[in-house]
């Protein structure tokens, strides 16, 4: 009797943590589209009449452009890499990863500085071997280079699902398409691609999110999409509401493409699970196919990587005087306290709810689950909306009590602070730090906690005993993947940061829009040194678990 | 001879032991072989080199006089026309019966496609689930639906990795008859794979002895 007492008790506690932190969620989201319900403003007609076609036909191409090419350079790649053997083909596995760490609006300034007019390239091209070139031709500030910029770097998202995916296939499958008399790109086409569907479909719905959440890119290129709108609506015009309902369009637009991934990936399941795996052996190329692949390989790696690093490491040489002053050292402290702080929340939150759900197992847990995962799909400007609109109202009904401790208090207290920012960061990346605990709590199984529960042990003694120091590997793996993305998000931290707040993102961001873009470069390196640090130890974590 | 293995010797790049040392086998048009051996010996190994998935260090391997593999040719799998059965049986999961069998007559007419598919379908008593998904099978089921594709293109050799080994034992018995009525009826030269005395002895017309290298004792002994 009593160990039920306890045991409910407890549960009562995650609950009523996880509980609160799907509310944040639930609220933040759900207040974007309440103001769907009144009366639209001027401004609002204005823009649904002439500029909202606009935005949704930028969105549309943006998203089916960058889709299709990720889908056929990732897909291709993945295919090389996990089937054949060719010069250099260990380094390009990790290799293909790495642009990773490269965010897209840095890629986009990066790019854009090496090709204008006084960038190397053109004036190479100038000065060595005397050829004006027509400057239209570098121009890649249109939809088709935000495509460019967009596949280049959120390549790594189909490339890594889709080849562990087939890293994973018996090799016995591909043998016998070849005993039944097929060619390779033959066994591609009719096995690997319809086998991988669900993966590539994954990737690439990775991809269109991420194209979503875009605003650097977008807004330097000078495309309008919805996440200009937003922020066009809200600071150029004081546009509340018309920002709101921009939002709840976009936010309408990611329903329907999660709606569409399900779809399209759920129907069939096939479960080889039976199959005894015999590990891929990897086909040598040899001649001229061999020079192709690593030729590739090669373009690949130098426009997704090695071109923007070095033009960056370039840079930062030659302007590192001017722009590593004290005010950087600031800028350095606030972006790694804030990510910190909101890292350590996001870990602390991804347990809470994890743990509920693992303890009870009920479909209300499972519900907080999904939740939890979805703030990723959201754009950053939606949930920068949301927030905002949720700490204003919260502010207004708090002004009383504001008044008791201060009575100069100003209206607007928790929605002018850094706690707004943070939370909203908690949001967009829990779905992070909640898939690295909840696999790792899949992993350790239920056999220890349920040891030690009839050893005697409460469920909370039991948590700090056993679970806590198992899942050590997953939450490191949840904290570094999310300081990374806190650390180089920007349309969040655009809207939502104090007055005179500034991180390393959102000093690449001023820099570049104030054309001075190799002062970018060291900020920009910063950001890209620490991501891939990470990347390097996550995987050196998984290279140890799996021996 | 119809099958002719002359001095085959493998071994892996990484390692520096022969896993298989100047192997002679010589087989019938239409002799239905058994390598016994241990766990480690080499028995996948060598099938998996007549079948082209594994170059051999040394030595020749000949199918009704047409070179496989020697110094200086090696036919791909796909070249080879060898009909294989996986120990997994590797059936493709996005493809139903039809279509896995279907998808070795590539070179077929539509005509000649459908006639050997109801050909096989019936050999191994499957003609009423040429609709169905592998994950909707038996286990016994798949594995006839794998020996129905690897012999529907009609290859010159079948090769079987331990086509018991997946099935549970009150099953095998009857497995193993109709394995043998289903290779004796399409009159294949068949080699096939297994540690179990008994298979060999109620299916093959000659059993081989693969012993490990480990100890450096004769290399096949025929029964
Ligand atoms: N990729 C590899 N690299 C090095 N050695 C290998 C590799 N694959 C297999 N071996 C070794 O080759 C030997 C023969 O393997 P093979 O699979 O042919 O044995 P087998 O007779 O089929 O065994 P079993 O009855 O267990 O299936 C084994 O000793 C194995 O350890
Ligand atoms: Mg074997």
């Amino acid at each position: 009797m009593r160990f039920i007492k306890v045991n409910l008790r407890f549960l009562n506690v995650w609950s009523i943590f996880s509980f609160l932190f799907v509310l944040g969620i639930i609220f933040s989201n759900l207040l974007v589209f309440t103001s769907l319900f009144q009366a639209p403003s001027e401004n609002w007609e204005h823009i649904k009449e002439y500029l909202l076609a606009d935005y949704i036909k930028n969105t549309l191409l943006l998203i089916t452009f960058t889709g299709t090419f990720t889908f056929l350079i990732g897909t291709s790649l993945a295919w090389l890499i996990s089937f054949y053997d060719f010069p250099l083909r260990n380094f390009y596995k990790l290799a293909f990863i790495l642009p990773l760490a490269i965010p897209t609006y840095i890629g986009a300034y990066t790019y854009t500085g090496l090709l204008n007019y006084t960038g190397i390239v053109q004036s190479s091209l100038r000065n060595y071997l005397n050829y004006q070139v027509n400057p239209k031709l570098f121009d890649i500030m249109n939809i088709g280079g935000a495509v460019f910029i967009f596949t280049l770097f959120l390549l790594p998202y189909v490339y890594t699902i889709v080849s562990s995916f087939f890293q994973n296939q018996s090799s016995s499958l591909i043998e016998t398409a070849r005993l039944l008399g097929r060619k390779p790109l033959n066994i591609l086409l009719t096995i690997l691609l319809p086998l991988a569907r669900p993966a590539i479909i994954g990737g690439v719905s990775l991809v269109v999110l991420e194209v979503l959440n875009d605003y650097g890119v977008v807004k330097y290129f000078g495309i309008t999409t919805f996440s200009t709108a937003i922020f066009k609506s809200w600071f150029g015009m004081g546009d509340i509401d018309s920002a709101i309902r921009l939002a709840a369009s976009l936010l309408i637009i990611v329903f329907f493409i999660l709606t569409l991934e399900k779809m399209v990936r759920g129907r069939k399941r096939f479960d080889s699970s039976t199959s005894k795996l015999r590990p891929i052996t990897l086909q040598k190329l040899s001649g001229y196919k061999a020079l192709l692949a690593f030729t590739y390989s090669f373009l690949i790696f130098s426009l997704s990587f090695l071109i923007p690093i070095l033009q960056l490491l370039y840079w930062s040489l030659i302007t590192y005087n001017n722009v590593l002053n004290n005010k950087f050292w600031q800028l350095l402290v606030n972006s790694i306290s804030v990510a910190l702080v909101a890292t350590c929340t996001i870990v602390f939150a991804s347990v809470i709810v994890a743990n509920f759900q693992r303890i009870s197992g009920t479909k209300l847990s499972k519900a907080y689950a999904k939740i939890t995962t979805f703030g990723y799909s959201i754009p950053g400007a939606v949930i920068a909306i949301g927030v905002m609109v949720l700490f204003i109202s919260l502010d207004r009904k708090l002004f009383w009590f504001y008044n008791i401790v201060n009575p100069e208090s100003a209206e607007l207290v928790l929605s002018m602070s850094l706690a707004m920012l943070i939370f909203a960061y908690v949001i967009r990346f829990l779905a992070i730090g909640f898939n690295s605990v909840q696999t790792g709590f899949e992993k350790i199984g239920k056999k220890f906690f349920e040891a030690s529960r009839t050893l005697g042990m409460t469920t909370t003694k039991t948590f700090f005993k056993i679970d806590l120091p198992m899942l050590k590997p997953a939450l490191v793996g949840g904290f570094v993947l999310a300081f990374v993305d806190v650390l180089k998000e920007l349309p969040l931290t655009l809207i939502l940061r104090p007055f005179n707040f500034d991180t390393l993102a959102t000093k690449v961001y001023q820099y570049a829009s104030d054309e001075m873009i190799p002062e970018a470069g060291v900020p920009s390196l910063i950001i890209i040194v620490v991501s891939l640090i990470s990347i390097f130890l996550l995987n050196k974590m998984i290279m140890k678990e799996e021996g | 001879m119809y099958v002719q293995i002359r001095d085959l010797t493998f071994r892996y790049k990484n390692s520096d032991e022969d896993i298989l040392k100047n192997l002679n086998l010589d087989i019938m048009q239409g002799e239905v072989i058994s390598v016994l051996g241990q766990s480690g010996s080499g028995k996948s190994t060598l099938l998996r080199m007549i079948a082209g998935l594994e170059k051999p260090s040394k030595g020749t391997i000949i199918i009704d006089n047409k070179i496989m593999v020697d110094r200086d040719t090696f036919l791909f799998p796909e070249e080879r026309g060898v009909g294989m059965v996986f120990q997994d049986y590797a059936l493709f999961p996005h493809l139903n019966v039809e279509k896995n069998i279907r998808y070795g007559l590539h070179s077929f007419s539509k005509k000649e496609q459908s006639k050997r598919l109801q050909e096989v379908l019936e050999l191994v008593n499957l003609t009423e689930f040429a609709k169905r998904y592998p994950h909707e099978l038996s286990g016994g089921q798949q594995q006839r639906v794998a020996l129905a594709r690897a012999l529907a293109p009609k290859p010159s050799v079948l090769l079987l990795d331990e086509p018991f080994s997946n099935l549970d034992a009150d099953l095998k018995g009857r497995i193993r008859i109709e394995l043998g009525r289903i290779i004796r009826q399409s009159g294949i030269t068949s080699i096939f794979v297994t540690h179990d005395q008994e298979d060999s002895r109620a299916i093959a017309d000659r059993v081989v002895f693969l012993e490990s290298q480990n100890h450096k004792s004769p290399l096949i002994k025929s029964l």
